[in-house]
């Protein structure tokens, strides 16, 4: 019996700890192998370049915690950088520029959940494959295919700017994985979300309010590629109607590589905000080390089957028992 | 822990000797993308400048595919932070790279553009061609081959970037002189291959008596060549490509395409790591060099295969 406890233990502290340690190894390796790696600058560095795909990734895994997809982050993105960006340039203020992103985002994720939900279709995969296109597609169609570049200081600040030393993008993760675990540890509507992802038809018969909970999801994910927009646009400097474009695969794989499960239930905040991080981790030591955009790509698609397995492994033992 | 320290002096070993006297110059050219003949080609090039200098070292690194600007962007932000000795940039993006590019000034970095220029006051120089040039005589061969009349159309590059601007400015500056010429319009395909096939497709459906095209890279141009051959249209629509890569220029000698405007990829490279040293070692480096531009037709194409 007690070894059925410390295995189950060891299992549940692999899944919970597991992607930490990946990270905590990945980055000992790459400090011995590029010098340049492991310093401050380098450090708020990564932090910077993984903070949209953390925001994407935090939205995503509300979503496949319900046993869902959310295919349209990329271009929700897109779409909302460019509003925001044409808001700004007719002279809208900075905040109001904010607001649209995060209304825009949250408002395109409701018709979402309102699809898939209402509508019957079959698989989120549906509705989100459809607004992947219809968003994408309008951004480009408003712009004329042309980038919005240049700016206000007060909109860029969230991209660009930073605090005490503090990107301002890293706060902004931070405080959205505060909202985010709290949401989903602490409150009905979140712990709602593992029991749909867990089973549907038990959550629904227990009197899981099943739809309205999947349409909160999908707004919540609308919502981060909404704040996704204005941290890649202030960054960039630009809203550009191909912004985000593949966006979405690498949200779903910070998903995946921090644990979460794709059949619902299962998935932390912790988890994910790490999945983003081995992911930014791994592009940048690979630049630093000169290592080619396509190697990178080969790498990253290891290191999600990798992960996968691994979990795979972990289940299987768990269930051997 | 003392493996740890070995590991890290052994890994650290070949990096030592860059301090001193003989300091090894660390040289990034960072392009668009990496996906086309005209890449290799003027990486080719970079590399082969860098070979005659035993001092200096160079990474030629590139996003994913030219629409990856924030991957570009990335990819900067992290040479910068290496403290390189000089960037040579093929900007993805205009007002998308610039803060990145201030932050290599501000490390001290001499930035050098090439190909693709931008307005930024700081930037060391620039290495191209006169990208408007060949915009207005790709148009003039148009003019030319259509005897003033006819329906014209582009397939153009990602938009707001200057040297997709500047061919299609060239290019429209001639034409629209011409009363015979009707303007179609300039249809974005990304400078990728397959979308330039789709673009043109769309292109005939809707403007069955079109009756030349330009597109401002090859990629593009090969894609509309496809998608004018499966309608048995070659030899009845003129159409001017950019760039001249081998694949192109056995078009043009196969009449499968009538023109291609020639850049000189290697020469591009070469000259961009040339002045890149010079930058590095805080020497003066030339503002503007144009490596030069020439029409390939099939009367000169077998010159550009050699």
């Amino acid at each position: 019996m007690s070894g059925g406890f410390w295995s189950r233990t060891a299992a549940r502290a692999l899944r919970r700890f597991g992607p930490l340690l990946a990270l905590a190894l990945m980055c000992a390796a790459l400090s011995l192998l590029s010098e340049h790696f492991f310093s401050l600058d380098n450090l708020l560095n990564v932090f910077r370049q993984s903070a949209v795909n953390a925001l994407l990734a935090l939205g995503q895994l509300v979503v496949i915690i319900t046993a869902g997809i959310d295919l349209s982050v990329g271009s929700i993105l897109g779409l909302c950088c460019v509003l925001a960006a044409l808001a700004l340039k007719a002279g809208a203020p900075s905040a109001l520029g904010i607001a649209l992103a995060l209304g825009a985002g949250a408002g395109l994720g409701a018709v979402n959940g309102l699809l898939y939900t209402k509508l019957r279709l079959p698989h989120p995969f549906i509705p989100t494959l459809g607004m992947m296109n219809v968003a994408r597609g309008l951004a480009l169609v408003i712009t004329g295919g042309f980038p919005i570049s240049e700016l206000p200081a007060g909109f860029r600040y969230w991209g660009a700017g930073a605090l005490w030393g503090i990107p301002a993008p890293v706060a902004v993760v931070v405080g959205f994985c505060l909202i985010f675990h709290l949401l989903l540890t602490r409150t009905t509507p979140g712990r709602d979300l593992y029991a749909i992802g867990g089973n549907r038809q038990a959550a629904l018969l227990c009197g899981v309010p099943v739809d309205g909970r999947l349409i909160l999801a999908y707004t919540l994910s609308g919502l981060t590629a909404g704040a996704g927009a204005v941290v890649l646009a202030g960054r960039m400097n630009s809203g550009f109607p191909l912004a985000g474009a593949g966006a979405e695969l690498d949200s779903i794989a910070a998903v995946i590589i921090g644990g979460a499960s794709f059949f619902g239930g299962v998935g932390t905040v912790l988890g994910t905000l790490v999945g983003a991080l081995i992911m930014g981790v791994l592009r940048n030591g690979l630049n630093l080390m000169n290592v080619s955009a396509y190697w990178q790509t080969v790498v990253i698609g290891a290191v999600i089957v990798a992960a996968v397995w691994v979990d795979v492994v972990r289940q299987r033992a768990a269930a051997g028992r | 822990m003392s493996v740890w320290v070995l590991a890290a002096a052994v890994l650290a070993g070949p990096g030592c000797g860059r301090s001193g006297p003989n300091k090894k110059l660390e040289i990034v050219l960072v392009t668009k993308a990496l996906d086309s003949e005209f890449w290799q080609r003027l990486k080719a090039g970079a590399e082969q400048a860098a070979r005659g200098d035993p001092q200096v070292r160079l990474a030629v690194l590139a996003p994913e595919r030219e629409i990856n600007i924030d991957q570009q962007v990335a990819i900067l932000e992290d040479q910068v932070l290496k403290k390189v000795s000089a960037l040579a940039v093929a900007p993805a993006g205009v007002a998308e790279v610039l803060p990145v590019l201030e932050k290599a000034r501000a490390a001290g970095i001499p930035v050098l553009i090439v190909d693709t220029d931008l307005p930024w006051p700081h930037r060391v120089g620039f290495v191209g061609i006169d990208n408007r040039l060949g915009g207005r005589m790709a148009g003039e061969y148009v003019l030319q081959a259509l005897g003033g009349r006819g329906k014209v159309a582009v397939i153009r590059g990602v938009l707001g970037v200057a040297t997709q601007e500047d061919r299609l400015a060239g290019f429209q500056e001639v034409v629209s002189k011409a009363p015979g010429i009707q303007w179609v319009g300039a249809q974005p395909a990304n400078s990728e291959r397959a979308l330039g096939m789709s673009v043109m497709e769309n292109l005939l459906t809707r403007h069955p008596d079109l009756k030349a095209v330009f597109a401002t890279n090859d990629q593009m141009a090969l894609g509309a060549m496809e998608a004018i051959a499966a309608r048995n249209l070659t030899g009845r629509i003129v159409l001017v490509g950019f760039d001249a890569g081998r694949e192109a220029v056995r078009a043009v000698l196969a009449g499968r395409m009538n023109a291609v405007m020639a850049q000189y990829p290697e020469r591009i490279g070469r000259r961009a790591i040339e002045e890149a040293i010079k930058a590095a070692r805080g020497r003066p480096v030339e503002r503007f060099v144009d490596v030069g531009t020439a029409l390939v037709t099939r009367e000169n194409a077998h010159e550009f295969l050699r």
